[in-house]
């Protein structure tokens, strides 16, 4: 677990600016799908409750549909909390140097980049189709100079205020550097746990 | 040649299959939490996701325990009793 005034390898002078996470219609996917997969099952279950009362009561049937029941609840349930995480842990963290980008792939795979903001060469924000317009949410990309790599932010609201707030924040950090005398050509590091 | 419509087992071996998908549940879970609190940022939200899963697990399992422990597990599973049963449950076989 880590504090966002306790960043990893946090620089001197450095202090969180933005920090991200997918709009909340990603949770919303999330939700209907566990209401539509224990809802349909429990709604169908009621309708027919004199065939299923008949088969509770019998000795084998009985603890087979209760067992298989179980067993099915439990897997959604155990599927939504494994999706949450996957939202969750999805971060995105513009602090006054650099990106963080953290995304969560299942269970097994996780990827930490980072971004120095003095290497960004552009910012693109991009809002696609009715429901992004309306809800005003899309993605961002920052694409650093002379490489292929790009942060994709995935789903965020205000693309348009994030992108603004980055190109601010990465003449800021240009010009800190360059006072500083030490202009750096900033790289992309990128860590797989 | 054996008869097989008097080869019985307990229903008790459903449990077997059970205990098998909780092993499997809880182990899943625990790596699914510490993953969470690892890597995950301090907040109130992550203490909150972590205890609405715990209490739903033990409500789902507990709900669970309550219906099967009414049951007789010792009651045998044979060929010749399913298919009379069906007869019963299911009128239209």
């Amino acid at each position: 677990m880590f504090h966002l005034d306790h960043l990893p390898d946090q620089r001197p002078n450095e202090h969180v600016v933005l920090f991200l996470r997918r709009q909340w219609f990603a949770v919303l996917t999330i939700v209907v799908a566990f209401v539509v997969l224990t809802g349909v099952p429990i709604v169908v279950g009621g309708y027919f409750w004199d065939s299923i009362e008949t088969w509770l009561a019998h000795p084998i049937l009985g603890p087979l549909i209760i067992i298989v029941g179980t067993m099915y609840f439990l897997a959604i349930w155990l599927s939504v909390f494994l999706e949450f995480t996957d939202y969750y842990l999805d971060t995105w963290i513009v602090t006054t140097q650099r990106i963080i980008n953290i995304e969560q792939e299942g269970l097994f795979h996780r990827t930490a980049s980072e971004l120095d903001l003095a290497a960004v060469q552009d910012t693109t924000a991009k809002i696609d189709g009715f429901l992004q317009t309306m809800f005003t949410f899309g993605d961002v990309f920052v694409q650093t100079a002379g490489r292929k790599e790009h942060f994709h932010f995935r789903d965020i609201v205000h693309p348009e205020r994030v992108k603004q707030v980055i190109n601010k924040l990465v003449e800021e950090d240009k010009q800190r550097l360059a006072a500083g005398g030490s202009m750096v050509m900033g790289k992309v590091k990128t860590g797989t746990k | 040649m054996p008869d097989l419509s008097q080869f019985s087992l307990p229903i008790s071996i459903f449990l077997v299959v059970y205990i098998g998908f909780m092993v499997f549940y809880v182990l899943y879970s625990l790596f699914n939490i510490y993953h969470l609190i690892r890597y995950g940022v301090y907040g109130f939200g992550l203490y909150l996701l972590v205890t609405i899963f715990t209490m739903g697990t033990i409500l789902l399992f507990f709900g669970s325990v309550s219906l099967l422990s009414g049951y007789n597990w010792q009651y045998p599973i044979t060929l010749s009793g399913i298919m009379s049963s069906n007869q019963s449950i299911f009128p239209g076989l």
